[in-house]
């Protein structure tokens, strides 16, 4: 009888479900392939997240180009941005890997404005947030990976296997500190790209909660969502600013230990 | 027990760790405006580093989140 | 019943899965990023860098070299200002030399014209002295010889020949001598 009632109750709110809105914040999530294409074996399909990561880079460099299409001694108000941008890059360079950081300059600009377009277009509704994709953060944390992996070997050689053992300690602790180092360093590219996108997930999912409410509930009730998504996309842009910052330092960080073995 | 409730279980207690980082930033904002208010004058190096520990901690409750998420589609 | 609920529940949580954890997209993003993220590089590194290091070495030249103007005419003010006060000074200290002279040559004038002041005053009461002791002596003399004829006269008269030449000559000095003593009284 209780089982009855249970599978007509489930039943019933099926039934309900269906019918009303459903509430799928992770939907916009989808990658959709717009063409598939896979020569040689090599899977180059152009999807939504692919297009906008284009739009993303196309904005950044048509935004220094236009910038610069005069570029003056007294700055107007679209050159002092491009400027400012440039050396807040510049400074950060500096401050974390110092002089010897120069040749690795337009890397780590690339790297900055790339994540923080990605982030800052996929605000726009209706577009789609590429950092938001845990391949296209774990990508560009693993292309710095062993870029830096190379980079100790290449400047160090073999004694860059001296940056896992730490100095100044006792031999009997070194087996167990070794794998903790180990670790530590395997973990960098984990974090630095499930930093990034799930900081991305997680913000547009709360938007698209939001959203949801300010779109279904009665106008009398809609307000309140609808006002707090406001507030949360003016927090989303500061949080994409900060996120892409976060990532630049932590590059050069990452960089600059293998260029001067500290430990 | 079943897959799906053991799943939704899961996934509360992952996103229970968010707990964890809203009393690291608690703990971190309410030390930087004490600072702020001990050196008004430091506040604007001092909130550089406030900014990027908020973002640090935050990342940490999102691993939780990830996991959860995990778990729900493994569910 | 109850399996069935179940089981679209199950298939609603396997397709309400983070999307990000479908493996059949990762390819192509792969490689999309590798590749967007070269070519941004190569764009930016090509295009806006240089352009931006360009603008902003010019300026901090610029801004130097203004700087260096601005310190090198501070100098030269300096250096006309130095001029300017030495000029002054010279000009100072020429003017009150010249006053000196002035005076100098002006206080000389006032002696030489008080020397020959008192040359020719000295020269004029000689003069007049001489003139008067010439007058006196000529007087005397005038005096002496009109009483010597007076006396002579007068004696002669008198006394006619009881007084011989030498006698009367006599009495004529010791007279004379007696009025030289009176002198002083009779000045």
């Amino acid at each position: 009888m209780l089982l009855t009632t249970t599978a007509i109750s489930v039943d019933a709110a099926h039934a309900a479900a269906a019918a009303a809105p459903r509430m799928d914040p992770l939907h916009h999530f989808q990658v959709v392939k717009y063409i598939q294409m896979a020569p040689f074996g090599l899977d180059v399909s152009i999807s939504n997240s692919v297009v906008w990561m284009w739009i993303s880079l196309a904005a950044v460099f048509f935004f220094f180009r236009y910038a610069f299409r005069r570029p003056e001694m007294v700055p107007g108000r679209m050159q002092s941005v491009a400027e400012a941008g440039y050396l807040f890059i510049r400074g950060i360079v500096d401050e974390n890997i110092g002089p010897s950081g120069k040749p690795f300059f337009p890397m780590v600009f690339t790297l900055f404005f790339f994540v923080l377009f990605c982030n800052w277009t996929g605000l726009i509704p209706g577009s789609f947030t590429a950092t938001s994709q845990l391949i296209v953060t774990a990508t560009l944390a693993l292309g710095i990976f062993f870029l830096s992996i190379f980079l100790g070997f290449y400047k160090h050689g073999l004694k860059f296997l001296g940056f896992f053992v730490p100095s100044g300690l006792p031999v009997l602790l070194l087996p167990l500190m070794v794998p903790i180092e180990i670790i530590s360093f395997l973990a960098r590219p984990v974090s630095l790209s499930v930093r990034l996108f799930a900081n991305m997930t997680a913000g547009h999912t709360v938007l698209g909660v939001l959203f949801f409410f300010a779109a279904t509930l009665p106008w009398i009730g809609s307000w309140l969502p609808f006002g707090f998504s406001v507030v949360f996309t003016a927090v989303e842009i500061f949080i994409g600013f900060i996120q892409a910052y976060i990532f630049t330092i932590l590059t050069c960080v990452y960089i600059n230990d293998s260029l001067h073995l500290h430990h | 027990m079943e897959s799906l409730p053991a799943s939704f279980i899961g996934m509360g207690l992952a996103a229970a760790g968010l707990a964890g980082s809203g009393i690291g930033l608690g703990f971190m904002f309410g030390k930087a405006i004490e600072a702020f208010a001990r050196q008004p004058g430091a506040e604007a190096q001092l909130s550089k580093y406030v900014w990027i520990g908020a973002a640090f901690v935050e990342a940490i409750a999102l691993y939780g989140l990830v996991l959860a998420f995990i778990i729900m589609g493994k569910g | 019943m109850i399996s069935s609920a179940h089981a679209a529940t199950e298939a609603h949580a396997q397709s309400s899965g983070l999307p990000q954890f479908d493996s059949s997209v990762f390819g192509s993003q792969i490689f999309w990023t590798i590749v967007s993220f070269l070519v941004l590089m190569y764009l930016l590194k090509r295009y806006v860098i240089p352009a931006i290091g360009d603008i902003l070495d010019n300026r901090s030249k610029k801004i130097g070299d203004d700087l260096q103007h601005a310190e090198k005419a501070r100098q030269d003010a300096d250096r006309l200002l130095v001029a300017y006060r030495e000029q002054m000074e010279r000009a100072r200290q020429m003017a009150a030399a010249t006053l000196e002279e002035a005076r100098l040559e002006a206080s000389a004038m006032r002696d030489q014209a008080l020397t020959e002041l008192g040359e020719e005053l000295a020269k004029k009461r000689a003069a007049a002295l001489d003139e008067i002791e010439r007058a006196r002596v000529q007087a005397m003399e005038d005096v002496q010889a009109a009483a010597v004829d007076i006396a002579m006269l007068a004696t002669e008269k008198l006394i006619a020949k009881s007084v011989n030449r030498a006698k009367a000559e006599e009495m004529v000095k010791d007279a004379v001598s007696h009025l030289e003593q009176n002198k002083a009284s009779l000045h």
